[in-house]
């Protein structure tokens, strides 16, 4: 057994993908800041508490009811996030550029903090293991 | 982690950008009072910067690069009364450059802040790319 197929782990794994997912797509934005014609974009947002339930799902001795009985459980992996235009920009510059730095820098410093933030979880657990496993640290 | 170092190419290529427009502003104002050597020469004229989106195989993403330097010639270019300058028409005015340093310094202000918010975003990645390598530890 790795690590990996412990389901907290694959979902914060799954997050840490889509964040840096994410940073690549402010990145562009950020970088055609003055490209005419350009349109900001980000990722569309993923909902990792249902993710972690049905990651989890296998593992739990009592699973949720479903509503219907056709549903199905997606298979244990991430569900893929959607790039998608930003349809209402703020401000749009003469040349048709549609990219708000400063928007820009809150979306990065909060991608930021969410990608400490699982790091520091991951980081967390690993250790919450070893202690069981009686290893000093 | 070939994400985060897609997103470091990225913001590099806006870098690269935006030091390619410093550069012609640079030349702009060098050029601000480069008046034609005989009557009826054309002085210095203006030069702005393009940028577009071009696909790096290499990575499968789009980097923004530069498009066209062209020269401006929306501005019609100033006169200046000096009879006894060799380009001096018959009334002793010269053709002076379509330069205004105001534009010049607004340009310029605007090339800077870009470049700063592709390194914020390239430090931010960085940081991000050496906390998810310090997990190893």
């Amino acid at each position: 057994m790795t690590i990996e197929n412990i389901g907290l782990f694959q979902a914060m794994s799954a997050k840490m993908n889509y964040l840096a997912e994410r940073q690549k797509v402010i990145s562009q934005n950020v970088a055609n800041a003055d490209t005419p014609g350009y349109t900001s974009q980000d990722l569309n947002k993923v909902d990792f508490g249902r993710m972690v339930d049905k990651i989890t799902q296998d593992h739990k001795s009592i699973s949720l009811a479903t509503s219907e009985a056709g549903h199905m459980l997606p298979p244990n992996q991430a569900i893929p996030a959607k790039e998608g235009k930003n349809k209402t920009p703020y401000e749009v510059a003469p040349d048709g550029n549609a990219v708000v730095l400063e928007e820009q820098m809150i979306r990065a410093s909060q991608n930021q903090m969410d990608y400490s933030l699982m790091i520091n979880l991951y980081r967390n657990n690993v250790d919450m293991m070893r202690t069981a496993l009686g290893r000093q640290q | 982690m070939s994400d985060l170092m897609g997103t470091m190419k990225i913001s590099g290529a806006g870098m690269k950008v935006q030091s390619e427009r410093v550069r012609v502003i640079a030349q702009n104002v060098a050029n601000a009072d480069t008046a034609p050597t005989k009557a009826g020469e054309k002085p210095y004229t203006r030069k702005t910067i393009t940028f577009k989106n071009q696909l790096d195989r290499e990575m499968g993403e789009k980097l923004v690069a530069v498009d066209k330097v062209e020269q401006d010639t929306s501005v019609d270019y100033p006169k200046k009364y000096m009879p006894g300058h060799p380009a001096a028409d018959a009334d002793g005015y010269v053709l002076m450059p379509n330069v205004t340093s105001l534009v010049e310094a607004l340009d310029m202000r605007e090339a800077s802040k870009s470049y700063e918010a592709n390194m914020g975003i390239y430090t931010q990645t960085r940081d991000m790319a050496s906390k998810t390598i310090d997990m190893l530890r």
